[in-house]
């Protein structure tokens, strides 16, 4: 039997509640709400936390409300409702292909985006998302909120820019018209962390040409999207050789390890392809978005 | 020899145990009330080998809820600790990484792992083997491979052979180590009543296991009782005790009469319960441009543990399968600082199908001829390995009726020649044996109760395959009732004598003791018993087997998909049709070879235990990291069998049917690959990456 080691549960009342108690537990408190990365860790005695804070009744996180050209997706918003959402499909289409991948429907019934950000696996698909999609995480902590891009929020494996006095309260995704996005993954296995996936958001201008542009990759050892793919798809016509191209800088870019989900060579070559998918799919749908 | 007519055989009769374990009321091993209990978790080596140099026990000692430490210095001392496996906490050595160094025993799991965690250990290391190598420099000839067969063959002059065929075959194939992995995890609770102990285990074979037990405590056999009533699953693992056992057992003898309880975590199995051996196989076939093989050869290089042996009869299927008249196969071990290998679902014929199957499939393409008639070709009308008739050998027309259920002819014998939306088809073939087990030492008893029913008390075990209803209804024929009837009883050591659930011979061995305690119960009691009257039967052993060689076949199809852009490989079909004599439930039945199948594409597309040799660890050792199937990999998948009673297998007329499922299943998958690709992977598993070259 797996047992954890022993630890002191809270449930916070609210987020001043919550940042009150991870203030008064000290470093060795920890939040919790899908539990799905840190209970295993704990039973695997990976991670020892003296104190769970209980998140989960925390309503004032979980929503989604689109304010002008701006989602908003509160951090304790399940897996499944991202899955689930008609808006999200029409406005962030990569956030439903990543979420139809993401583990399985348990997982997705309990796990939360917050707490995938936050966990910052480097297979994690969201984050892909969220850096491709140029996402902010809006912070909490005793000083009151700030508010992050993606290239500040990660700070590498398992690490991100919330403190440890801090919680991510939502995530913040501008709406920019005649765009679209998309996302694909290899796994060995059906729910499996990926062996590569790729995601890509694209804006098109009124007459077909790529105006704005971004590529995202995980599991192969790549911060944040790759340089230079918005320059070389800037201005362009999306076609193959243009999509080749794109596939081949992001696998020069990536730094992928070998281990029994896949070998170096074998991970470049999906980030090239998985890259060339992205964009295809994603100007694909932009310009139905446009012509629709 | 009599066959029993079938009346309650072959009744879709749902499991007679389901609405006890849907409703969580069937008590697995760790579920028995136990009064007052305490748990076990023990410390595991760090070091491949070497010896234990010092222990520090204090800090775990004073913890609260600590009952015991027990390490080599002050653990009981067992009766006999000559197999070191089992030796557990007898000595300071070391024999490979995670063996049990030391074990915390207190009040609450909580406890015992917190405690287990404080006690240090130092060793003096000593330099390790782990990794097994085709060219490892101590390779050595067992006595004997497992199943008691002999470890090398030889039939005319191969060499010779070879050298004169007009088309010869010589590739090397391997299989990876692979980890049974049953649901639930191998768990013991023991306690002692004085000089008698009571194990409640999750165990294939009850009275196998106090029969193991009981020169170790220096007790009689009788004085240990094992129960099993259900257990989670246990492909082979479960077949014979490990170490778990003993320390569970040797732990109990310090609690002042308090049960132990222990679950080993899915991370413990992985070197405490046994496993399969990788293996490398060199497959040789020479042939007539026809197809006709006029040599085999299958040399098998696998490894065992330096600690105990067990040596896997890989190449045993290339003995008996096809017709050839020179012939060998050849087992070489090499000796290793690796946990104990053991039994795993159709040791021997499961990785030896994936060499020999391939291999066939290569020929097959060499000679230009299709599979299936390459095996035509290559039928023998005797065993070649006994020269005593086959009982039953329908392998042709499983191929043809697999062939014409599966749509072969549909089949591109051009590979690589089908792509639709990016994916590449292929369908292969592979046939499929087990040998028929029967065990003899099988005894039942029937005892006619005051309410109107039968009881039926045999010490056989459910490993969760159906034996709780298939016995059920061998009864219920045998007594000519309905099966509402009887009251079974398994799973406990106060019932008579029965074998171990394992090699596919459980039904057929435990079923022929029921027909017989059966028949004389009616020859003593006739057909209007009174309360309390009570008969015994045995199984004997079987006479037909001096006679005939008894094995099932079966064919194995696999439509398989790799995309050509990313490698990704999917077993979008599959279909089994089989040989195995009657079958004494089809529900239960579909079932047993459904899992044989799933196993198998397990075994093709996804499993590999990652052995680290630097450090003797095996790396991928939870289900993260180790891949099984999920629901969603497993498509479309199909089992028939042919309608038939083998008149041969007793009077049951049955085969048993745990592991020919799995057998040449990967072989299939790896051949539809071939078909689908043109690309050839002879190294399981076939991951993705193997397909881009």
């Amino acid at each position: 039997m797996q047992i954890p080691a022993p630890f002191d549960y809270v449930r916070a009342s609210d987020v001043d509640n919550a940042l009150a108690l991870l203030e008064r537990h000290g470093p060795e408190s920890r939040l919790v709400a899908g539990g799905h990365s840190l209970l295993p860790m704990m039973k695997l005695r990976l991670a020892r936390p003296e104190w769970l804070i209980d998140i989960n009744g925390l309503a004032e996180l979980d929503f989604m409300v689109r304010e002008g050209n701006v989602f908003r997706i509160g951090a304790l918003t399940r897996h499944t409702t991202l899955l689930e959402s008609p808006e999200v499909a029409r406005l962030f289409p990569i956030v439903t292909d990543a979420e139809q991948v993401i583990a399985d429907p348990v997982v997705r019934n309990r796990g939360t985006i917050g707490g995938s950000l936050c966990q910052a696996d480097p297979a994690e698909d969201l984050s892909t998302v969220c850096d491709v999609l140029r996402a902010e995480a809006v912070i909490r902590g005793p000083a009151g909120e700030r508010v992050v891009a993606m290239d500040e929020f990660h700070r590498g494996p398992y690490e991100t820019a919330v403190g440890q006095n801090e919680l991510m309260s939502e995530l913040r995704f501008p709406i920019r018209p005649r765009s679209s996005s998309a996302y694909e993954k290899v796994e060995r296995r059906v729910g499996d962390w990926a062996v590569a996936a790729a995601g890509a958001a694209v804006s098109l201008a009124a007459d077909g040409t790529i105006e704005e542009s971004s590529v995202g990759l995980t599991a192969v050892g790549l911060d944040g999207t790759v340089a230079g793919i918005g320059d070389l798809l800037g201005g362009r016509r999306p076609d193959e050789d243009l999509f080749a191209e794109a596939g081949r800088i992001a696998a020069a870019a990536c730094e992928p390890v070998a281990d029994q989900r896949g070998g170096i060579d074998y991970k470049r070559h999906l980030a090239d392809e998985l890259t060339r998918r992205v964009l295809r799919r994603a100007c694909a749908r932009a310009s139905e978005e446009q012509e629709g | 020899m009599r066959v029993q007519q079938p009346a309650a055989t072959g009744l879709d009769l749902e499991r007679v145990d389901g609405r006890a374990k849907v409703l969580g009321l069937a008590p697995y091993a760790y579920e028995h009330p136990a009064e007052n209990p305490t748990y076990l978790y023990p410390v595991q080596s760090t070091i491949a080998r070497g010896r234990i140099t010092a222990i520090d026990t204090a800090a775990a000692e004073t913890m609260d809820g600590v009952v015991a430490v027990l390490t080599h210095l002050n653990a009981p001392r067992l009766a006999d600790a000559a197999d070191k496996e089992l030796a557990v906490l007898q000595s300071d050595e070391v024999g490979f990484r995670g063996q049990f160094v030391a074990a915390v025993v207190a009040d609450s799991p909580e406890a015992a792992r917190e405690a287990a965690a404080r006690v240090r250990v130092q060793y003096h290391q000593e330099p390790h083997h782990a990794a097994l190598r085709a060219d490892h420099e101590d390779l050595y000839k067992p006595e004997q491979i497992n199943a008691g067969l002999e470890t090398d063959t030889q039939a005319g002059d191969p060499d010779a052979a070879l050298a004169s065929a007009a088309v010869v075959v010589d590739r090397t194939y391997t299989t990876p180590a692979e980890h049974n992995n049953p649901m639930e995890p191998h768990t013991t609770v023991a306690q002692w009543e004085g000089d008698r102990l009571l194990v409640f285990d999750s165990t294939q074979a009850v009275h196998n296991a106090r029969k193991t037990l009981a020169p170790l405590f220096d007790v009689e056999v009788e004085q240990i009782r094992v129960v099993a009533p259900h257990v989670g699953g246990g492909f082979g693992s479960k077949g014979l005790p490990h170490a778990h056992v003993v320390l569970t057992a040797l732990a109990a003898k310090v609690t002042g009469g308090r049960p132990v309880k222990y679950a080993l975590t899915r991370q413990q199995m992985f070197f405490l319960a046994g496993y399969r051996t990788p293996t490398i196989q060199r497959l040789q076939l020479g042939a007539s441009p026809d197809g006709r093989i006029s040599v085999l050869t299958h040399d098998v290089v696998e490894q065992t543990s330096a600690i105990k042996e067990f040596a896997e009869q890989t190449a045993g299927i290339s003995r008996m399968m096809y017709s050839a008249d020179h012939r060998r196969t050849t087992h070489r071990l090499a000796s290793l600082d690796v946990p104990v290998p053991s039994w795993m679902r159709a040791p021997g014929e499961c990785p030896g199908s994936f060499g020999l199957e391939v291999a066939m499939d290569e020929l097959a393409e060499a000679c230009g001829i299709d599979p299936i008639e390459l095996r035509v070709r290559n039928e023998p009308a005797i065993d070649p390995e006994t020269g005593k008739p086959f009982a039953s050998r329908h392998l042709l027309a499983c191929l043809r009726e697999g062939a014409r259920r599966f749509g072969w002819e549909r089949r591109n014998a051009q590979p690589g020649t089908v792509l639709v939306d990016g994916w590449r088809t292929g369908i292969g073939v592979a046939a499929s044996t087990y040998p028929a087990r029967r065990q003899p030492a099988n005894t039942a008893r029937i005892r006619f109760t005051a309410d109107g029913f039968y009881e039926v008390q045999i010490g056989a075990v459910d490993l969760g395959t159906g034996a709780w209803t298939a016995l059920t209804q061998i009864a219920a024929e045998a007594l000519e009732c309905g099966p509402e009837q009887v009251r079974l009883q398994i799973g406990d050591t106060d019932l008579p004598v029965a074998t171990v659930a394992g090699g596919s011979s459980g039904t057929a061995s435990w079923g022929s003791a029921i027909i017989g305690a059966a028949q004389m119960f009616r020859k003593e009691h006739g057909g209007f018993p009174s309360a309390g009257d009570t008969s015994e039967g045995d199984g004997e052993r079987n006479p037909a087997g001096k006679n005939y060689a008894l094995h099932s076949f079966g064919a194995q199809f696999a439509e398989v998909q790799v995309h050509a852009d990313t490698g990704e490989i999917r077993v979008s079909r599959m279909l089994g049709v089989y040989s195995a004599g009657r079958i004494i439930n089809p529900r239960t039945a579909r079932s047993q070879f459904l899992g044989g199948m799933t196993m198998g594409i397990g075994m093709a597309l996804h499993e590999q235990s990652v052995m680290d040799e630097r450090f003797g660890m095996i790396v991928n050792h939870d289900f993260a990291d180790y891949h099984v199937p999920s629901n969603a990999d497993i498509r479309q998948l199909e089992a028939f069998w042919l309608e038939e009673v083998d008149e041969h297998a007793g009077p049951l007329g049955a085969r048993g049917i745990g592991e020919i499922g799995i057998v040449g299943a990967a072989a299939a998958v790896a051949n539809a690959a071939y078909n689908a690709t043109g690309i050839r992977v002879r190294d399981l598993p076939l991951t993705a990456d193997k397909f881009l070259t």
